[in-house]
């Protein structure tokens, strides 16, 4: 121990050169469980590409597939390892320099997850030590220190025996660099308006949009971004032969902002506006386990813990243009007193999980072999509710609050906090059994349950009493609504008073559709099948697979689903050079009555207010839920044709070629509306050659091609009155709903129907070479991909489209298209045995033509000609920038 | 810590330690030994240093290995002391004729060219490697197409900084054969594989799983929490396709769209959303917002209905039940 002492601080010296954390490899995660196996950023995969290879190493081979393996990289040999005078040997190296040129660009789309600025870096550094006597070692690497993506990770412990990782990383996130904020405070849940601007607006609209204007303008090209840190520990014993166990604990941080949109303006639904969301995530991750294998049996437990806090809970924001009280809504505030507004934001959350696996081997019966899972968990969170709003007084016409009742006070709440728990269970069962030497034959069965255990949240005043006067009884009352057993008044204030969604709101006409609580959502899953595997000679295998999958849902439109999926596949390695992996699945889902009403009735209104009945009344709000022939794409029936096809080929010993293409169907033969069809292909060609030690060259090409179908008939919101006259009948109280919900009726003319076709079409093709010339070497990477989606509608011209609107919109959205091109060419030349000098040189370029934000970036005051009235929207992010780079770089390496 | 009431911890409890102690029960009263193959028709091992004799390049890599270091430095068992015959199986048979490829049976070789069936390759490898995360290997996607360990390990060279890869990451290994997910994560959005800050392995474990497509968590949704956490929730109100699974709007290897969506919003969100009041299923272009110099529509730039409705994931606020606050 002690002779590790005087490493860690030759290594605590050593990393005093430039690394501010020590840290190792895949540190936290395992294959079965966990995040974080990755330690590097953008530079590694070059810094390793350009590392020397093994010349010796035995001539070329394959893997069992036919793949080429790649020559390892150069080590030192026996005599050439470094030795210190206590015991431990050592390697290492270290690569530092400068970098120039333009990758001091701002785009996000260049940003997102790397931080490759100009000037000095240390760009990556490793070292080994080992004590043969004993078994012990440690290793160290790191990289990028003190950017934002920089990385570190150390290992140490005993072969065989034990081991301790822990590891620093850090991922950075630019959201966007086109933000224009009006706003003092960004990152924080306070959010002022900067100088120029009104909290509230000012009497003139029309100076409110050249004020904002202005204040954008001032304040463009902001960064909105955050940094995600994850550090962590693990240590991994080993109890005995066959029992091992490990305890891991790792802590994320996430601390930036990002755009989020926040609706705001008369009646709750105009001038929606870009805000900085501010983040400020803690994340903490434990998880230890217990494995025992003893060639027979398997067991493994796993407990683990994710607690997730959230330090900035809500974000309060100013908001610049003066509103009206929306109908509903008295004079009580005066108008320009809608000063602000305030979003709840993700809560903190806990998880807790448990997991139990077991197999057992029976060689004597069959080789066969049992396998349980069991698994339960839970999540909770359970954060204080906010009031609705921040506006003081808010009032609303014939609704009387009691006292501690105000819509700005927790008193206005059912309940105080959120008390919302998800568990979830899982049993899985498999048996398999070798009947022959060349049959395998299993029973596979799975259930897994998530289940809401919340109680649904009343969105109800306790303390407040509403005096109706409804459609059919005279005269003021006090309706005695005792839904739940709870009376008051329901429905809610929408967005901090700017508009209310009340169940009679307007004192005069009762409304069905006002969602009064919350839908619980749980669901059931089982799946079950079996599978069996043949081996026809030996280098070829035929499988079969059959499963069925049934789940339950609550509160959904379909109360069960269950998908039949038979899948063949053909694995053979007979051909004398080739691999070939082939396989078919059919898959037919179905399921019970589905209705199209989204949610469960008793969450509305229309629960608490029945459905008039008298001659002329309109019960447009009752009726009308959803084209009753519009199907969910996740609960429709489904037809779906999966097939892949992949096959490696070794064409000359050092050149090898692999092709693969996927085909998928689906179909939803019941979806008249809704998503109709959706269909994936894939061709992937590979090429890999290695005609020596000295040159490596690949290539690769991909196509891919989505499509996505669609059809709908906008809501023409008529008037569904009692006795009115349609195609489909007279309406009755009886007929009411259904009339409503027909495609064809009053409500959803078929001249209204349109349908959309969304086609994604991809290319991605690359190459790259790696050529030794004598002692230097030359590595070349370089990739291009281009990504084009068309979206074609269709529609009858005088329904969904008038004639005048048909002319401007056509018939397809412009191309969203992206271009991304990467070249990176790195020539690492030895300058002596220990001492080397790596010339880098990387090009990168992103076209991006979204529209979504076109014309917004230069607009971000979108309004319409009436310059008095509120703007459409305020999209405040400017949205992805091109950009084009070219750096280069000079890295000097040490090898130890 | 607070369980919910279906999950006391005293049950909880029982049934965890019912579960361990019939699992040690069975260990014991079965008296388990690894079963040992009958490998290359009953030769005897030589010891490292014969085949190192000849073997020297393979030995310069393979010393630095985690193998080697097992092997040499704090073997466990005998089969572990025996070094290159632990993987390879005894080489005296190998020694009489090392070269003619009739001879291939003596040794267990785990390339093309060697040609020892796969299945013989993957027992050897299991009989270390067993249990742990390689437990649901048998039965796994992986597994039924016939693949080798070495088809993705490379035993005898440290090219990754661990695992002995074939290649010098998880994902340049991975995509060696998902070629389809290579050219995903080089689309618009996507990952950050590519700039070395997140691998395959952080959501599917390559050796099998009880989840579909390999995953590590018990669904789809958990698989995308560990990263994710502010998703979780759960909230108080509740997007149910959100709940059900993420994978109804995103794709996560990769899209020509904001946010990995599977298709533009819009027309995302009418895919569910063409009904019922007001806007929802209108064709918001109809203006010629885009290609005509119509007034854009609130919902069909920049975020689209995400413009109003921000909190999509689910909203925790009272006033949420459109997801807006």
């Amino acid at each position: 121990m002690i002779t590790i002492s005087r490493t860690l601080l030759q290594l605590a010296a050593l990393g005093s050169v430039g690394a501010v954390l020590p840290a190792a490899a895949s540190p936290y995660a395992d294959s079965a469980a966990g995040v974080g196996t990755s330690l590097g950023n953008t530079m590694t995969a070059s810094a390793t590409a350009a590392r020397p290879r093994d010349a010796e190493w035995m001539k070329l081979k394959h893997t069992p597939t036919g793949q080429l393996f790649p020559l390892p990289f150069a080590m030192p040999k026996a005599d050439e390892i470094r030795k210190m005078a206590s015991g431990w040997e050592y390697s290492g190296q270290l690569e530092f320099g400068v970098i120039g040129g333009d990758a001091d660009e701002r785009s996000a789309q260049y940003r997102t997850y790397s931080d490759p600025d100009n000037g000095a870096l240390l760009n990556n550094f490793t070292l080994t030590l080992k004590r043969p006597a004993g078994g012990h070692y440690l290793e160290l690497q790191g990289g990028a220190a003190g950017r934002n993506d920089q990385y570190y990770g150390l290992e140490f412990g005993r072969y065989n025996d034990w081991k301790v990782k822990l590891f620093h990383s850090e991922t950075p996130h630019v959201f966007t660099n086109r933000y224009k904020s009006l706003w003092n405070g960004v990152g924080t849940g306070n959010l002022t308006l900067v100088p120029g601007l009104t909290a509230g607006g000012t009497a003139s609209t029309a100076a409110d949009h050249a004020a904002v204007a202005a204040a954008a303008a001032a304040n463009s090209g902001a960064e909105l971004s955050l940094t995600r840190e994850r550090t962590g520990i693990r240590l991994d014993l080993s109890l005995t032969r066959a029992w091992k166990a490990y305890v891991g604990y790792a802590l994320e941080k996430r601390v930036g902002a990002r755009p989020i949109g926040v609706v705001w303006g008369n009646a709750g639904g105009t001038a929606p506006m870009d805000i900085p969301e501010p983040v400020d995530y803690e994340t903490e991750d434990i998880m230890a386990g217990l494995l025992h294998a003893d060639g027979l049996n398997v067991f493994n437990l796993r407990l683990s813990a994710s607690i997730f806090r959230n330090n900035i809970s809500t974000v309060t924001f100013e908001e610049p243009y003066r509103i009206a009280p929306p109908a509903g809504v008295t004079t009580t505030p005066a108008t320009g007193a809608y000063t602000q507004g305030r979003m709840d934001l993700a809560p903190s959350n806990q998880a807790y999980n448990a997991r139990a696996e077991y197999t057992r081997r029976f060689p004597e019966f069959y080789k066969s072999s049992l396998t349980a899972v069991v698994s339960a968990g839970t999540w909770r969170q359970d954060d204080s509710l906010i009031p609705y709003t921040t506006i003081p007084n808010v009032a609303l016409a014939n609704v009387t609050l009691l006292p501690g009742g105000g819509w700005d006070t927790t008193g206005s709440l059912s309940r105080r906090t959120a008390d919302q728990t998800i568990d979830t269970r899982l049993a899985d069962l498999t048996f398999a059994i070798n009947p022959t030497s060349a049959l395998n034959l299993k029973a596979k069965a799975r259930f897994h349950e998530t289940k809401n255990a919340s109680d649904p949240f009343l969105a109800v005043n306790p303390n407040a009493v509403y005096l109706d006067a409804d459609a059919t009884t005279a005269g003021p009352q006090t309706r005695g609504l005792t839904l739940d057993g709870v009376t008051g008044v329901w429905g809610r204030i929408l967005n901090d008073g700017s508009g209310q969604n009340i169940l009679l709101g307007t004192n005069a006409t009762p409304t069905g559709n006002i969602p009064v609580r919350s839908n619980i959502y749980s669901s059931k899953q089982s799946r079950f099948g079996p599978t069996a595997d043949y081996r026809l000679d030996p280098k070829t295998n035929l499988n079969f697979a059959y499963e069925r999958e049934n789940i339950e849902r609550t509160r959904r439109e379909r109360a069960k689903t269950w998908e039949d999926r038979t899948k063949i596949g053909f694995v053979s390695r007979a051909l004398q050079d080739a691999t070939v992996r082939a396989s078919y699945e059919f898959a037919t889902r179905r399921g019970s009555a589905y209705t199209a009403s989204t949610y469960d009735p008793a969450a509305f209104s229309s629960a608490i207010f029945p459905l008039p009945t008298t001659a002329g009344a309109n019960v447009n709000s009752w009726a009308v839920r959803t084209n009753n022939a519009f199907r969910a794409f996740d609960l429709s029936d489904r037809d779906q044709h999966t097939m892949n096809v992949r096959l490696d080929t070794m064409i000359r010993p050092d050149l090898d070629a692999g092709v693969s293409f996927q085909i998928k169907n689906a179909r939803h033969p019941d979806a008249a509306y809704g998503r109709t069809q959706n269909d994936q292909r894939s061709l992937n060609l590979d090429l890999n050659y290695q005609p020596s030690a000295q040159r490596n060259v690949y290539g690769f090409y991909s196509y891919q091609q989505g499509r996505y179908r669609q059809t709908t008939i906008p809501n023409a919101n008529a008037a569904v009155t009692i006795g009115l006259a349609t195609p489909l009948g007279t309406v009755t109280p009886q007929n009411a709903i259904a009339i409503g919900a027909a495609p064809g009726g009053p409500i959803f003319p078929l001249v209204n129907t349109w349908d959309a076709d969304s086609a994604d079409r991809n290319h991605v093709a690359g190459f790259g070479l790696r050529q030794d010339f004598g002692k230097a070497s030359l590595h070349v990477d370089y990739s291009y991909s281009i990504g084009r989606t068309r979206i074609d509608y269709a529609y009858t011209v005088g329904g969904a489209v008038n004639a005048a609107n048909a002319v401007l919109a056509g018939a397809r959205m412009p191309d969203l298209a992206t271009d991304i091109g990467y070249l990176d060419a790195s020539l690492r030349i030895p300058l002596t045995k220990v001492f080397s000098a790596r010339l880098i040189y990387r090009h990168q370029k992103e076209t991006i033509r979204d529209w979504h934000y076109t014309n917004v970036d230069a607009a971000p005051v979108v309004r319409g000609a009436n310059a008095n009235a509120l703007p459409t929207a305020l999209p405040l992010d400017g949205g992805p920038q091109d950009f084009t780079v070219g750096w280069y770089g000079v890295m000097f390496q040490i090898k130890l | 810590m607070k369980f919910p009431s279906s999950l006391p911890p005293l049950r909880l409890a029982l049934a965890a330690s019912g579960f361990a102690a019939a699992v040690l029960v069975t260990s014991i009263v079965a008296n388990p030994k690894p079963p040992v193959p009958a490998l290359n028709n009953g030769a005897e091992y030589v010891g490292e240093a014969i085949c190192i004799a000849c073997h020297q390049p393979q030995n310069t890599q393979f010393t630095h290995t985690l193998h080697a270091n097992v092997f040499r430095l704090n073997p466990k068992n005998e089969q572990e002391k025996i070094s290159c015959e632990a993987c390879h199986g005894p080489g005296s048979n190998h020694l009489k004729d090392p070269v003619s490829p009739s001879n291939r049976s003596s040794l267990v070789g785990f390339t093309r060219e060697w040609g020892t069936p796969v299945a013989l390759q993957t027992a050897m490898c299991q009989s270390c490697h067993a249990g742990a995360g390689q437990t649901f290997w048998d039965g796994s996607v992986h597994a039924t197409n016939n693949l080798s360990c070495s088809d993705c390990h490379n035993p005898m060279a440290k090219l990754s900084s661990g695992g002995l890869l074939k290649k010098p990451s998880i994902n340049e290994t991975c995509y060696t054969c998902h070629q389809q997910q290579r050219a995903e994560f080089a689309k618009r959005s996507h990952m950050p594989l590519l700039e070395g800050k997140m691998t395959c392995v952080d959501c599917h474990n390559p050796h099998g799983s009880t989840t579909k497509g390999m995953l590590k968590a018990d669904s789809i949704n958990e698989t995308c929490y560990s990263c994710h956490a502010e998703k979780r929730g759960p909230y108080l109100w509740e997007h149910a396709p959100v709940r059900d699974n993420c994978l109804s709007c995103h794709n996560p290897h990769g899209s020509n769209h904001d946010k990995l969506l599977n298709v533009a919003r819009p027309f995302l969100c009418q895919q569910c959303h063409g009904n019922a009041q007001g806007h929802q299923s209108t064709l918001f272009n109809a203006g010629g917002a885009i290609g005509g110099g119509g007034a854009p529509s609130t919902r069909i730039f920049g975020r689209s209905c995400q413009n109003c409705h921000s909190q999509v994931h689910g909203s925790n606020h009272p006033g949420g039940a459109r997801l807006q606050r």
